[in-house]
């Protein structure tokens, strides 16, 4: 055989693989000052605002857990506040009833969630489809339950985080504002690092059709129960910082089903499977707790049939609707192949 | 002693969640979807059948006659309007629709009725109760289960033998096979929520009559019906009524261990059971 021209050198045209774009770049370059930011808050920020910017940390944070969850791995889970209760107890009984420093709790508050998803997830993934999502319902409930009958967790009358005391105002809102940088950094960055890997493209192929993932070799079942305890620990850590800012947890608010609701709404009406769509529902779900938050009960009639909208009519959310016009993503994870001759 | 009447007991309260578990059973083996309302709405038509009797001064009974028509068109126009777009192999549409229809309902019932807990006036029939060898068995909570197992049978019975009940399980086991033998899925679909939501008719008016509704209940209703479901073991009507008893059980002596744990005892069983038999008690593996 003479013929080169057969030769995979000859066939396939010289490429280099394009990860970033432009509005990437500014996205990212954005991202970065945002999160500088969120850490320099004490110096440029009240303390009101630093707690309100906290709780819209937690949010973006959950939302983006479930967004992974739900968006990529095809798991709806109802359930996620089971490990931000558990977390923040883990945190509360560590810094309050054995004296380890509140702010070494949180990282070791997470080891919590980690282990708590590996038997939950072993049980709920027998569940089919729709049946899962109650089930992580269920399992929620048997956390707050247990948590409202234990002894040692005060049982249903909760706990204070008074050993943070000890620490002046402004050092606790460094460490607030610290704990926000780090907790976007760790679940929006996080995520968006681990989207770009090999995993990440795993992930998307499953987003898209798990029996054909399956057979390019992508391990669905592995991945789906990776997805599961990441987002748990994502989870677990919002839920660590949440109840340090607010110094108190008891059963109810520990595992407040509202959580889920705030994620599924940021996420649907965001657009589902991006992480743009994550900081954009967060951004409306903000403005809209401010303005409507008053309202209460029909501010949250007003959520519910959002979200049941747009899974009826929009079901890429406002970013999906932006991303078919526009193809300017802000954190791009596709991978384009350049033909470096022309 | 004690422990035989906890099992009457849980048998008994095991009537009301099988009135739960029905439609929640024929909706998923039909059109595998889980409705998240499925819990508000029994409270929504609780709370309308307690506005009527004290409206119009009109008993229990009267009540269930208006409520199960009511809940039927609920169903048929909750298919129609919203189930019949979602309706498909991907489970997250119709969860999130559901969802968004549950925060809706709740919000909405709380903005109508506010959080208090109502019930509805029986005439005297929740408070009567027979005794039998030194048991105390509720006249109401009996009426129940013998209502309960009148629903079962009957459904049992329309899967079984009618034309609808054919057309039904022909959809539930190929959609696209069934379409091409003249079903129309979407009108089996919208039959079958129907028939769903109307026993919830039943179940709304027991359930005010047993204990106390409020507008944040959906969601236990939810849960008990699905592990009620999950225990029995899918794919009849009659897993979902022994589920409901093995539910009713459980929850029964937890009561009686400690006032605290009977909710937590019934959501152990069930993980006992998704540990142990994930396809149910009474499922085919």
């Amino acid at each position: 055989m003479t013929d080169t021209s057969l030769s995979p050198a000859a066939v396939l045209p010289e490429v280099t693989v394009h990860r970033q774009t432009l509005s990437g770049r500014i996205a990212l370059t954005l991202a970065a000052l945002a999160v500088a930011g969120l850490a320099l808050m004490p110096w440029w920020a009240s303390t009101g605002t630093i707690r309100m910017v906290l709780e819209l940390c937690c949010y973006l944070a959950v939302a983006q857990m479930w967004n992974l969850l739900a968006g990529y791995a095809g798991l709806v889970s109802v359930g996620q506040q089971a490990f931000m209760g558990a977390s923040g107890y883990a945190l509360f009984v560590m810094a309050q009833t054995f004296g380890i420093d509140p702010f070494l709790a949180i990282p070791i508050s997470l080891l919590v969630p980690a282990i708590l998803a590996i038997p939950c997830y072993a049980l709920l993934h027998r569940l089919d489809g729709p049946y899962f999502s109650i089930g992580t319902w269920v399992v929620a409930e048997v956390f707050r339950l247990v948590a409202s009958n234990m002894g040692w967790l005060n049982a249903g009358a909760g706990m204070s985080l008074t050993v943070m005391k000890q620490y002046s105002a402004f050092e606790r809102n460094i460490a607030m504002s610290f704990l926000c940088a780090i907790m976007v950094l760790l679940t929006v960055g996080g995520s968006y690092w681990f989207l770009r890997s090999r995993y990440g493209l795993a992930l998307i192929a499953m987003r898209d059709n798990p029996v054909a993932a399956a057979s390019q070799g992508v391990n669905v079942a592995r991945l789906r129960f990776l997805v599961y305890v990441a987002a748990a620990v994502g989870c677990g850590l919002a839920g660590a910082v949440y109840f340090m800012a607010q110094l108190r947890i008891n059963p109810p608010s520990a595992f407040d089903p509202r959580w889920s609701n705030v994620a599924i709404f940021i996420v649907m009406v965001g657009g589902i499977g991006a992480i743009e769509g994550v900081l954009i529902g967060t951004l409306i779900y903000f403005i809209a707790e401010r303005w409507f938050g008053a309202y209460g009960a029909s501010y949250f009639v007003v959520l519910g049939i959002l979200t049941l909208l747009v899974a009826l009519y929009a079901r890429t959310g406002i970013w999906g609707m932006i991303s078919k016009r526009w193809d300017a993503p802000w954190f791009p994870i596709r991978r384009r192949l350049v033909d470096t001759n022309r | 002693m004690q422990w035989f009447d906890a099992l009457i007991q849980g048998i008994l309260l095991g009537g009301m969640y099988a009135q739960y578990a029905l439609g929640m059973a024929l909706m998923f083996g039909v059109m595998r979807i889980v409705n998240i309302s499925h819990g508000d709405l029994v409270i929504l038509l609780s709370l309308i059948g307690i506005s009527m009797a004290s409206a119009w001064g009109i008993g229990p009974i009267t009540v269930m006659v208006a409520l199960v028509p009511l809940a039927v068109l609920m169903g048929w126009v909750l298919q129609k309007a919203v189930l019949n777009r979602v309706v498909g192999s991907d489970p997250l549409p119709s969860l999130i629709a559901t969802f968004g229809l549950s925060l809706a309902l709740q919000n909405l019932m709380l903005q109508i009725w506010s959080a208090n807990s109502r019930s509805l006036p029986g005439g005297g029939i929740e408070s009567r109760s027979i005794e039998i060898g030194g048991i105390y068995i509720g006249l109401l909570p009996v009426i129940v289960l013998v209502v309960a197992t009148g629903l079962t049978w009957g459904l049992d019975l329309m899967l079984k033998r009618t034309r609808f009940g054919r057309a039904l399980r022909a959809a539930a086991a190929d959609v696209e096979a069934a379409a091409m033998t003249g079903i129309n899925p979407r009108q089996v679909y919208a039959v079958a929520t129907a028939i769903a939501v109307g026993i919830l008719g039943f179940a709304a008016v027991f359930q005010a009559l047993r204990s106390t509704v409020a507008p944040a209940d959906g969601g236990a209703q939810l849960i008990y019906a699905f592990e009620a479901v999950i225990i029995g073991g899918m794919g009849s009507v009659w897993g979902a009524f022994a589920g409901s008893m093995v539910l009713g059980i459980a929850q029964a002596i937890g009561f009686r261990i400690d006032p605290g744990f009977g909710v937590l005892a019934g959501h152990i069983v069930f993980l006992i059971v998704l540990a142990t038999r994930p396809q149910g008690l009474f499922g085919k593996a």
